[in-house]
């Protein structure tokens, strides 16, 4: 691993709060150093942008829902092949693209770590196995819990066992945290295709609710002190009227560490079946004043996406909303999960509503490292869409273009169109989409150019046209190699697995195993992944630094 | 041998992973029973004696030179097949991958005259499935279509609770005398010819666009009074010509029925390793069933191409002397330790569970993983 010196590019370090200087970045055994000697290699970034390595805390990229989307939607990449070459795999792009071609454009826009954000413990394997054929980044997953039927069982129960269970199953799997989606909701819709629509709804057969299981397992993850707070997939996804659900959420889990997923799909009013509007000015004003909560915003982007999600309920409604395609799969005592392929339609008002919310919360919200950008890849739209994305945030002018082209009604009930003229700085782009993100997951050695963080860095053209400069970087650097150079791959990095690990009382096994033997087809004594081709290279985070 | 325990059977895609083996002279014996189990470990852990590593040509030959002239094969082919995976691991499959990226070749996730797989259908509207617990736990009525998991699969009638007394109903379509069709509640004797037309009329009943229905009726009345229902089916339904009109009636079926109700299907593969060898060549090509890498990228095979031009062949094999073959005829042959008995892996259940498979014994063979590796290795010299 050799010495590199960046040499005189535009530093926008927040987390370190640099913004703008102009001054070295030295690398060295894939850390950032202090100097390097005269024998490193100089990249010469004069007039070039240099950020830390980009981190995606929320995206769809692996595992058997995303595998399930590729099998339902071959279209889709038919047009997109990517070709092999002397160092790299074939492939398909696309909106789901393949395993190989998913890490390469996710390197080749500058980002060098990724979350897969829901995981079904049960397919743990299969998630690891397909992460390790995501090469040039570095990876971590989220488990689902929210809808665990074992875990309903401790919290009836009541006692201290959901804690030690949370952290058996991320020992068990190799996950990096804990997701929360429509908790309660996928167990009722798996029974009947009913679902919950209030926090006090109990889950049928199960004698919880929504908010015991908001309390219990958001509650053990902080109290475990996890490097990553629980992350919410609130109840209500995409209903009219869904931000009192939202709202209720956030109160329930408010002192508690705690971040929400694609907080605009959260962020409705209106009547359930009637006409939606924006409330994500209410929604801002709650950040505001809790610092312990952040959120992604999961920005609809107008074009091509495929839904997917462990919220089977919703998958359903859109099916019956005219989803061409539909998929259901119900995995035992755990999730579900639904996919429907959808096109975002600048002139549709229930789409161009959800683009415009997702810019009120980006816009109004006051404290960047709360709200940070994703488009729920590839819910919203591609991860490639990212560069558009900040181009809507950076430059007013062409803001207000795209907006002249959505449906005017829907943007005439956001406050879009109320003077909102903030553009962001670069120093606040890199808080969205690195500083804030690594933060919010503790990774101390990511999202920053400190000495000691780890050697993962972007260097842009420093363009006006920032679509422009933030999908071209001139180098990205991974684990101090130089694996992009002008806009192309010229090094391949497999990435590492990063894994959380918390203490827990051992006795807990005996606790869950005869759960296990009531519940699931699969053996207690099986079901943890021991294998280490699958958990490694690996980089384990321990709980309460 | 002594007693194993517990460990995973990879004998059919059911992949139980309680059980019990034990050996004597007479062969493997399993605990819980399974015959097929019992016979297939019985094959693999006791191959015929004097078999050799490798063979070129039928002649005995050091592992090393008959890779060495699969290479060969393989390198000089215009148009190189890569199918099998019979009982192949997810770590078999990708070796496997790799070397058909490399080589640009075709690749099938089942033996070719296997039965088409009902991937395409799926491609079109799309399926609702399920985990064995699900369907254990929830289905009112289970439908087997066509299948005879009592041959195929012995225990999934056990594992999905459905080996009586309890008050689920299992209802079986077909018209041939089963082993599955005498543990059915109800056996519905449904000419194989009329499958498309039983599935569309199921489909209008629930529509309100057609009345009475016969037999038929009487199955759509047990399914519009549950709130869960599951399909079991496989290549009894969507083999053959018209296989997959009858695979997207099923799942349009199951879409309207899913309205008011849940129901979700599950799949029987013939082979343990399918379902792990197309969930790879999903993630890695972007698609699944059979691709192309002729082009230098994968291109979905939506036909049933006639292959004329395929000038070599690797199969994956899982047979009781399993190992890699290069053809074309059989002209190299290489003992690879089979997963589940020899050497231990990943696999996906038929549902989609993935497990790890155990090696309850040691051969000295490698994995058919660790031999494409080398392969690819060779190839590319």
């Amino acid at each position: 691993m050799s010495a590199i010196r960046i040499a005189g590019g535009r530093v926008h370090d927040p987390a370190n709060d640099v913004d703008g200087e102009i001054r070295d970045v030295c690398l060295n055994g894939g850390k950032v150093v202090a100097d390097v000697g005269p024998e490193a290699r100089r990249i010469d970034a004069r007039g070039m942008v240099v950020l830390a390595g980009g981190v995606d805390i929320h995206a769809h990229i692996a595992g058997p829902k995303v595998n399930a989307a590729r099998r339902l939607t071959p279209e889709e990449r038919r047009g997109d092949p990517v070709d092999r070459t002397e160092l790299l795999r074939s492939g398909t792009g696309g909106v789901v693209p393949s395993t190989f071609t998913t890490g390469y454009r996710y390197s080749l826009l500058g980002y060098t770590t990724v979350v897969e954000a829901a995981a079904p413990p049960l397919a743990a394997r299969h998630v690891l196995a397909e992460l390790r054929d995501t090469p040039m980044i570095d990876k971590l997953f989220l488990i689902l819990m929210g809808n665990n039927q074992v875990l309903f069982e401790l919290i009836r129960q009541g006692g201290d066992r959901v804690k030690d269970a949370v952290a058996w199953w991320l020992e068990a799997t190799g996950g990096y945290g804990v997701k929360l989606v429509n908790p309660g909701g996928i167990e009722r819709f798996k029974q009947d295709n009913g679902n919950v629509h209030s926090l006090d709804d109990e889950v049928t057969g199960f004698g919880v609710t929504p908010r015991q299981v908001l309390e219990s397992i958001g509650g053990a993850v902080d109290d475990l002190g996890l490097p990553h707070p629980v992350h919410v997939h609130a109840n209500n996804l995409g209903v009219a009227g869904n931000a009192d659900t939202t709202l209720d959420t956030m109160r329930t889990l408010a002192g508690r560490q705690a971040h929400f997923a694609h907080l605009q799909f959260h962020s409705y009013g209106g009547k359930p079946g009637g006409t939606m509007r924006s409330r994500a000015p209410e929604l801002v004003e709650f950040l505001a004043g809790h610092p312990e909560i952040t959120a992604d915003v999961g920005q609809v982007m107008f074009g091509p996406a495929v839904t997917m999600t462990a919220d089977g309920p919703v998958s359903a409604v859109l099916r019956d909303l005219g989803g061409d395609k539909w998929l259901n799969h119900d995995t035992e005592v755990e999730t579900g999960c639904g996919i429907v392929p959808y096109t975002y339609r600048a002139g549709s008002y229930v789409h161009a509503l959800q683009w415009g919310i997702g810019l009120e919360l980006f816009l109004l919200g006051r404290d960047p490292w709360q709200v940070m950008l994703s488009t729920d890849h590839p819910n919203g739209g591609s991860f490639l869409s990212y560069p558009k994305l900040i181009r809507l945030l950076m430059d007013r002018a062409y803001r207000e273009e795209e907006m002249a082209r959505a449906n005017q009604r829907a943007i005439g009930r956001t406050a879009l169109l109320d003077g909102l003229d903030r553009e962001y700085t670069l120093n606040e782009i890199a808080i969205i989409t690195r500083a804030g993100p690594a933060r919010r997951l503790g990774l101390s050695d990511k999202g920053h150019l400190g000495v000691g963080a780890d050697a993962d860095v972007t260097i842009y053209h420093d363009r006006a046209d920032r679509e422009e400069m933030f999908a071209t970087p001139r180098y990205v650097i991974k684990g101090g190699e130089v694996v992009v150079e002008d806009g192309e791959l010229r090094r391949t990095e497999d990435g590492l697995l990063l894994s959380a690990r918390a203490g827990f009382d051992p006795d807990v096994r005996g606790v869950l195993e005869p759960l296990f033997g009531e519940r699931y087809t699969v053996s207690f004594e099986h079901y943890p992944v021991l294998d280490p081709a699958l958990r490694e290279p690996a980089q384990v985070v321990e709980a309460g630094r | 041998m002594a007693e194993v325990r517990p460990l995973t059977c990879a004998g059919c895609g059911l992949l139980c992973d309680d059980v019990i083996l034990r050996s004597d002279d007479d062969g493997a014996h399993l605990e819980p029973p399974c015959r097929l189990g019992a016979e297939w470990f019985s094959a693999r852990m006791y191959p015929p004696a004097g078999t050799p590593a490798a063979t070129v040509d039928g002649q005995a030959a050091e592992v090393d030179v008959a890779l060495a002239r699969a290479a060969e094969l393989l390198r000089g082919a215009r148009r190189p097949l890569v199918h099998g995976f019979d009982g192949a691991t997810v770590e078999d499959a990708r070796a496997a991958l790799a070397l058909a990226d490399h080589l640009g070749a075709l690749v099938a996730t089942e033996r070719l005259d296997g039965p088409w797989p009902g991937g395409p259908a799926i491609a079109l509207r799309g399926v609702s499935t399920a985990t064995l617990g699900e369907i254990r736990d929830r289905s009112r009525v289970v439908v087997i279509w066509r299948e005879d998991p009592e041959t195929t699969h012995p225990r999934l009638l056990e594992r999905l609770g459905l080996d009586g007394g309890s008050e689920r109903t299992l209802v079986v379509v077909d018209d041939a005398d089963t082993a599955t069709t005498s543990r059915a509640d109800v056996w519905l004797r449904w000419p194989r010819e009329r499958d498309l037309e039983a599935l569309v009329t199921l489909h209008a009943l629930q529509r309100g666009l057609a009345v009475g229905g016969g037999d038929l009726g009487g199955l759509y009345e047990r399914l519009a009074v549950v709130p869960h229902a599951a399909f079991i089916y496989g290549p009894g339904l969507i083999a053959g010509a018209g296989g997959q009109r009858r695979a997207l009636a099923l799942h349009e079926l199951v879409r309207a029925l899913s309205h008011d109700r849940h129901v979700v299907t599950l799949e029987l593969p013939r082979a343990p390793g399918t379902r792990s060898a197309d969930d790879v060549l999903a993630w890695q090509a972007g698609y699944a069933g059979k691709v192309d890498f002729a082009l230098g990228h994968p291109e979905l095979v939506t036909a049933t191409e006639p292959l004329e031009d395929v000038d070599a062949t690797l199969l994956i094999e899982s047979g009781p002397a399993g190992g890699l073959v290069a053809g074309p005829g059989v002209e190299v042959w290489i003992r690879t330790a089979a997963a589940g008995v020899a050497a231990s892996g990943t696999m996906h259940r038929l549902d989609g569970v993935p497990l790890t498979v155990q090696a309850p014994i040691e051969n000295g063979a490698p994995t058919a993983a660790a031999l494409l590796t080398r392969l690819l290795d060779e190839v590319q010299r």
